[in-house]
């Protein structure tokens, strides 16, 4: 519906002002989910509940920003038959999605009390969850600058 | 039916249908793990734990607790804001300690808005009128019922235990124990308090009530400081003095650590034949509804009982960093099992002779009740069998009807006291009562019922 006959590029739906809100929210989960890791492994290494602590923020506000970033991808999706028909796209969606079902379940484990809230099923969930990123985030990346999904001109 | 179990069932373990917690927590016969050297499950550690909290509903006119044939139960006061504890000064007045929770410290992490959210069904909390006071319960015409109920003291700061030597009165604030004159017959004190020591408190204050008792020669008191989390999630440095049961010169206000490894010690009480110290003490949660037996015990000097290291005896757990095997090498296990979760926050040896031959010379315990686990467990007054200063049988329910049909609270039995002509007293936190139970066959005159 808002294919652009002129540019021959998809356009966003999830928009405001022509600026998609999709690649404006992904920062803020990957940003959490790395800071995340980083945070458990200083827990893993000191024993100091602070950093626990941290990671518990981290992958709490990652995941509701996460929800969020993945709400404006899907209408962007579902919206728009040339941006489901970009070779990225499915395995950017489904690739994320697992990012999402993965920080859901490191959350409820991050809420255990103590060392176990960490050390090792929270820390392998968050390395599995920054494994993912890069390859979603370079999927992704490709939509936008290879095929100019959202671009105006 | 259940409503309130179902809610929390969809809402908190159905509802993400991966959890490894199903709406059945798994648990075993609660009857099975009380007495001395409980079967202890193997731990389990969850991505959520089993949470089922009774809703307060208040007790309705007329309603009362249920006791066994050959016991009456009537309330002795009404209308209180959150009492907690119970004592019984030696002319029969009765000292009811009203308290109501510390402010809460900042939240650290997301988990405690959770857990707040779901503790505010739980209490009543005193929100709805002045606590932190202690309210005096007077029978001058010795008709059993109080006809004077009057402040004693007030703005205390979360006041639970209460010990009297001689002329002087002892709080135990959750910051401190503060002194005050008391002469017999005062119905109220106006005095400053000076303060005796301070005690750990704010400002996280996990486990706030510090229960006191004096040493049958009046020269020691003894206070339970609780621990400052469920299990080190705070922080070890968050945990200096706490689980801790301190011996303090009532001369001088020094204290020592009399035993440790005591996650929450409450009630603490001389037992009368054998003088030795017991308490009743809230162990750790989240590792199954099984687990970890609540328990009393005598206490040893220089005693350690594990906590946060290890429970019941030597059983490690695995969510405290840094380990120390050294101290679970010293660790001794407890006389005697509870169950898990009961909550028990109330001990009273029976030394009156109101009630029945077999009352004389046990303990009851008052069980808070549980939330870590889906099959309600507590909510009730229990008695243990007592001979020669050591627990002898199985505990027996006693005080029950906490809950109605639907497993909604209408109270919560907290602190217990035998008052001076053998009733036994109890503190019901939410039902903001004070219920007293006595012989219902010939006893005494109404003019000793107090």
């Amino acid at each position: 519906m808002t294919f652009d006959e002129n540019s021959a590029r998809p356009l966003s739906t999830a928009q405001i002002a022509r600026h998609p809100i999709h690649p404006m929210l992904v920062p803020i989960p990957i940003v959490c989910f790395i800071g995340a890791l980083v945070t458990d492994i200083v827990y893993a290494v000191t024993a100091e509940m602070m950093w626990a602590d941290f990671s518990a923020w981290f992958l709490l506000v990652g995941f509701i920003f996460g929800v969020l970033a993945a709400i404006a991808g899907l209408v962007d999706f579902l919206s728009n038959r040339q941006i489901r028909a970009q070779a990225p796209a499915w395995p950017h969606l489904l690739g994320n999605l697992a990012v999402l079902i993965l920080a859901f379940f490191n959350n409820l484990i991050h809420t255990r009390d103590a060392w176990t809230s960490v050390v090792p099923v929270g820390l392998i969930l968050s390395i599995v969850t920054v494994l993912i990123l890069p390859i979603t985030g370079w999927l992704g990346w490709s939509m936008v600058y290879r095929h100019g999904v959202g671009v105006v001109r | 039916m259940r409503t309130s179990s179902r809610f929390l069932c969809a809402t908190l373990l159905c509802g993400s249908a991966l959890t490894l917690a199903g709406c059945n927590d798994g648990s075993g016969d609660p009857n099975a793990e009380i007495g001395p050297n409980p079967p202890l499950p193997a731990l389990q550690q969850y991505l959520l734990p089993p949470m089922h909290i009774a809703k307060i509903v208040g007790w309705k006119h007329g309603e009362t607790p249920k006791v066994p044939q050959g016991l009456k139960i009537e309330p002795l006061a009404t209308g209180l804001q959150h009492p907690r504890s119970l004592y019984t000064l030696p002319n029969g007045d009765v000292l009811v300690v009203e308290s109501k929770a510390p402010k809460a410290a900042s939240i650290k992490r997301p988990k405690e808005i959770a857990m707040n959210y779901i503790e505010s069904w739980a209490t009543s909390g005193g929100k709805a009128g002045k606590s932190n006071r202690i309210t005096l319960l007077h029978d001058s015409n010795g008709d059993g019922v109080p006809d004077k109920q009057s402040v004693f003291l007030d703005h205390l700061n979360s006041p639970f235990g209460v010990a009297l030597v001689g002329n002087d009165l002892y709080v135990a604030n959750t910051d401190a124990i503060v002194k005050y004159p008391y002469h017999d017959g005062d119905t109220k004190i106006t005095a400053p308090g000076e303060t005796l020591t301070p005690l750990p408190g704010g400002p996280i204050d996990h486990h706030w009530t510090k229960s006191l008792t004096a040493s049958p020669d009046g020269k020691l008191l003894y206070v339970g400081v609780g621990s400052n989390s469920n299990i080190t999630e705070n922080g070890i440095e968050a945990e200096h003095n706490r689980a801790d049961i301190l011996e303090v010169d009532r001369a001088t206000g020094r204290y020592r650590i009399f035993a440790s490894g005591l996650r929450n010690p409450n009630g603490l009480t001389f037992e009368p034949q054998s003088h030795a110290l017991w308490t009743v003490v809230n162990e750790r949660d989240e590792i199954g509804p099984d687990l970890v037996p609540d328990y009393m015990t005598s206490v040893k000097d220089g005693a350690f009982y594990g906590w946060p290291y290890s429970y019941y005896g030597q059983n490690v757990d695995p969510r405290v960093r840094p380990q120390r095997p050294d101290l679970v090498a010293k660790a001794i296990p407890p006389d005697y099992a509870l169950s898990s979760h009961v909550a028990p926050l109330g001990l009273a040896f029976y030394t009156g002779t109101n009630l029945p031959e077999q009352y004389r010379g046990g303990a009851f315990v008052g069980e808070h009740g549980s939330w870590n686990r889906q099959v309600l467990n507590g909510y009730k007054v229990i008695f243990v069998p007592f001979s020669n200063g050591k627990p002898n049988g199985k505990a027996q329910d006693v005080v029950t009807g906490f809950l109605d049909s639907n497993n909604q609270a209408r109270g919560r039995p907290v602190g217990l006291a035998i008052g001076k002509a053998g009733g036994l007293l109890i503190a019901d936190d939410v039902g903001n009562t004070v219920w007293r139970v006595t012989s219902s066959g010939t006893g005494p005159s109404p003019a000793a019922r107090l």
